[in-house]
């Protein structure tokens, strides 16, 4: 320790007395050119790596967890509604609606299990998760209940449904709706790691440095030799331009599509599944206004609120979408014509039940045609979701491609670097031995 | 049993609250059902007594009764018969007085009768009749603002609640009692200290559980049905209310047991509302009609034959 300590100044003096002779000032520009170039291939694999670990979290994570937690909450809004449309029809449940309840269950638990991997063991997505999985084994229980008790033709059944249904709205929803949030924040974060700006630009700089530190070397050489070129040097700069480039290159096209993946991809799917969650809620606040018989209550201002939320130019349903692909435009735009088209007899529903026709109301509300007007803008929301959810896998995968290319390759043509920037200049230093 | 009676009348009268006093949970109370478990004040509490009365005195009937379709002009009656329905408040998940029938989705019960009995009156058709679904905290709300033209639904007449509806004469006589699991040993309320028993948010029985001496823990919830869910999810020990109600929920639930003997007296009248003081006076003439023609009777056979042979109608009271 103490001779290191000691050696350390006659070290110092010596690599600054180096400049004083030529030789010397040779061997320094070999150490900088040779420590430009390690420092820019390091830098080269860490950018490249860190970037394709950001996105390939990002598109093997974050975003199918986003997808995942919509999956929780609409097929959590979903077996709400259903349970209680098949109640209101009376007598034993319709088959169609039994499935389609035991597909949503399944639909929910599924996602549920996925996201459980995709969640960091503490934070509040997943407190949410475990929440929700416990949460979904007791509802379908509760639900499960229903149905014996109503097969019996016992009324409890409609206790326990209603017991069932405030579990799922009161609990189940608000947890799946905070799992959706955290995931949107971590989209939102994965973008940023994805993008690893700081090591990004870190490399960019150490390659213009190296640029640089060849070009006044080789003016050095060209000044103080009669030699105007050094062909290892030139070629070592070639390469440094190359690399500068295919860096850039790669680097660019991996912002832009991770902004165009944001923007076109993410933003939309959160806006769709907004809007398929809203229309799930509007639907089920019609069959439990129904159920509870109570003529329009909270449930209906429920209604009101969402069906406003709806029909807003420039909010989740009624927006811009065309521009971002003519198709998914015309999947939005007859979206919400279909709703508007449900939300009129939806009104229908409401004047015959305010009017004494409770059966007529529920005969509309559930019967053929009413349902048809909903399913198709139920399933204009699922095509729009899935093409959005499409666009963005597209995007992320281009945005990955080429950064391994850069992790390796990167540090490879530094090293290539480093050995011709050498030789350039031990042929130099040979002259003096 | 008078002498019972009166306490348990005092005793109520403890509990009125300010506003309409009848509901056991102050108003305005939030529509949502869901909510009504958490706005629910701890039972038994002191609150200003109602005047004293007679709650079982209604108004008496004038003569003779109009021939359906032909209501007396500018009385209630007629502007129900101009709507086309009569608007019948109740509930829906009372076994045998008023609830959901699974099968055909249609509510029915020994309630629901009495206000078709009403209906058969005024319009000569039974089914004229639109039920809305009340809670139990707002039935004196409901009656009282008009919402509904009538209310039936397992309702205890008593004086807090005349201050602010009218009640119709009394149509069944029931009592409180207590429901619990098959396996319990307990013969009465009294044995159930420190248990968890459930009762319907704003109902009578919420509050005296309240007042048994032993101090079993009351726990409410938005309607009696959910009180049997708790109860076979194991998370209440026994349930307490009106014997009929808890009849109901026997029926439904082989594992449970209704014990003990009726520590109230919870006379069960219609509500309506305190403007239309002829609309009541229709009502009583139905009821008085029935109870001679034998309908009461019938009606009682055909719900609640299961628990007992039809007693003699409670006797019409007048002030």
């Amino acid at each position: 320790m103490s001779t290191a300590l000691a050696a350390r100044p006659g070290v110092l003096r010596r690599v600054g007395g180096l400049r004083h002779s030529s030789p010397g000032r040779l061997q320094l520009l070999i150490a900088a050119l040779l420590g430009l170039g390690l420092l820019a291939g390091v830098l080269a694999g860490v950018a490249g790596s860190s970037a394709r670990a950001g996105t390939s979290d990002l598109g093997g994570r974050a975003q199918p967890l986003l997808v995942e937690a919509e999956t929780i909450y609409s097929a959590l809004a979903d077996a709400d509604t259903t349970a209680a449309q098949a109640f209101l029809a009376g007598g034993l449940e319709p088959a169609a609606l039994t499935r389609r309840y035991d597909d949503d269950l399944a639909r929910a638990t599924t996602a549920l299990t996925s996201a459980a991997r995709r969640t960091a063991e503490d934070g509040s997505a997943a407190g949410a998760v475990r929440t929700l999985s416990a949460g979904v084994a007791d509802y379908a229980a509760l639900v499960a209940t229903a149905r014996a008790n109503n097969r019996q033709g016992l009324p409890i059944g409609a206790s326990y449904l209603s017991e069932a249904s405030r579990l799922n709205r009161d609990t189940l929803q608000p947890q799946a709706r905070q799992l959706f949030g955290d995931a949107q924040r971590e989209v939102e974060d994965g973008y940023g790691e994805a993008a690893a700006l700081g090591w990004v630009s870190l490399l960019l700089l150490s390659l213009l440095a190296l640029l640089v530190a060849l070009i006044l070397t080789q003016r050095y050489l060209s000044r103080r030799t009669q030699r105007t070129f050094n062909v290892p040097l030139v070629a070592a700069t070639a390469l440094t331009v190359v690399l500068l480039l295919g860096a850039g290159t790669i680097l660019l096209t991996q912002q832009t599509r991770l902004e165009r993946a944001a923007g076109r991809g993410s933003g939309p799917v959160a806006s769709i599944a907004e809007s398929r969650i809203l229309a799930l809620q509007a639907r089920g606040d019609e069959a439990l206004t129904l159920a509870a018989r109570a003529g329009s209550g909270p449930y209906e201002q429920d209604f009101a609120t969402v069906a406003e939320r709806l029909a807003q130019p420039g909010g989740p349903m009624v927006n811009q979408y065309g521009e971002l692909d003519p198709a998914l435009g015309r999947m939005m735009t007859r979206a919400a014509e279909g709703f508007q088209r449900y939300v009129t007899a939806h009104r229908d529903v409401r004047a015959l039940d305010d009017s004494g026709d409770y059966e007529g109301a529920v005969k509309l509300a559930v019967g053929p045609e009413t349902t048809k007007t909903f399913e198709g803008v139920r399933a204009d929301l699922d095509q729009a979701y899935e093409n959005r959810k499409a666009f963005f896998t597209e995007e992320i995968s281009a945005a990955g491609s080429g950064l391994g290319l850069l992790t390796v390759g990167g540090p490879l043509l530094a090293l290539a670097i480093c050995v011709l920037a050498f030789a350039g200049l031990r042929a130099r230093l040979e002259e003096y031995r | 049993m008078r002498i019972r009676a009166a306490l348990v009348v005092t005793a109520l009268a403890a509990t009125a609250l300010a506003g309409c006093s009848g509901d056991s949970t102050p108003l305005p109370v939030t529509p949502d059902r869901r909510d009504a478990v958490a706005t629910v004040p701890a039972p038994g509490g002191s609150q200003p007594a109602p005047p004293a009365c007679d709650p079982r005195a209604s108004l008496r009937p004038a003569g003779a009764l109009p021939a359906p379709g032909d209501m007396p002009p500018g009385s209630y009656m007629a502007t129900i018969q101009e709507r086309g329905r009569l608007i019948l408040g109740t509930s829906q998940d009372t076994l045998l007085f008023s609830s959901r029938n699974p099968f055909s989705g249609r509510i029915e019960g020994f309630d629901v009768d009495m206000g078709r009995q009403v209906a058969q009156a005024i319009f000569g058709d039974p089914d004229k009749i639109q039920i809305k679904v009340i809670g139990y905290d707002q039935r004196v709300s409901s009656a009282a603002d008009g919402t509904v033209d009538l209310v039936a639904d397992t309702m205890t007449a008593n004086c807090e609640r005349w201050t602010d509806v009218n009640f119709s004469s009394v149509y069944y006589e029931a009592g409180q009692k207590v429901l619990v699991s098959k396996s319990s040993t307990a013969k009465s309320i009294d044995d159930l200290g420190g248990k968890k028993i459930c009762s319907a948010a704003g109902s009578t029985s919420f509050d005296n559980i309240g007042k048994v001496r032993t101090r079993p823990v009351a726990v409410a919830r938005p309607a009696f049905g959910d009180c049997l869910v708790a109860f076979q999810r194991n998370e209440v020990d026994g349930i307490s209310t009106d014997d009929t109600i808890l009849a109901g929920m026997a029926a439904q639930d082989p594992y449970a047991k209704v014990i003990g003997r009726r520590f109230t007296e919870e006379p069960y009248a219609m509500a309506m509302g305190k403007s239309n003081p002829e609309f009541t006076r229709f009502v009583n003439a139905v009821l008085e009609r029935n109870r001679a023609d034998g309908t009461w009777r019938k009606t009682y056979d055909k719900w609640l034959g299961d628990v007992g042979p039809a007693p003699t109608p409670p006797k019409a009271r007048y002030r």
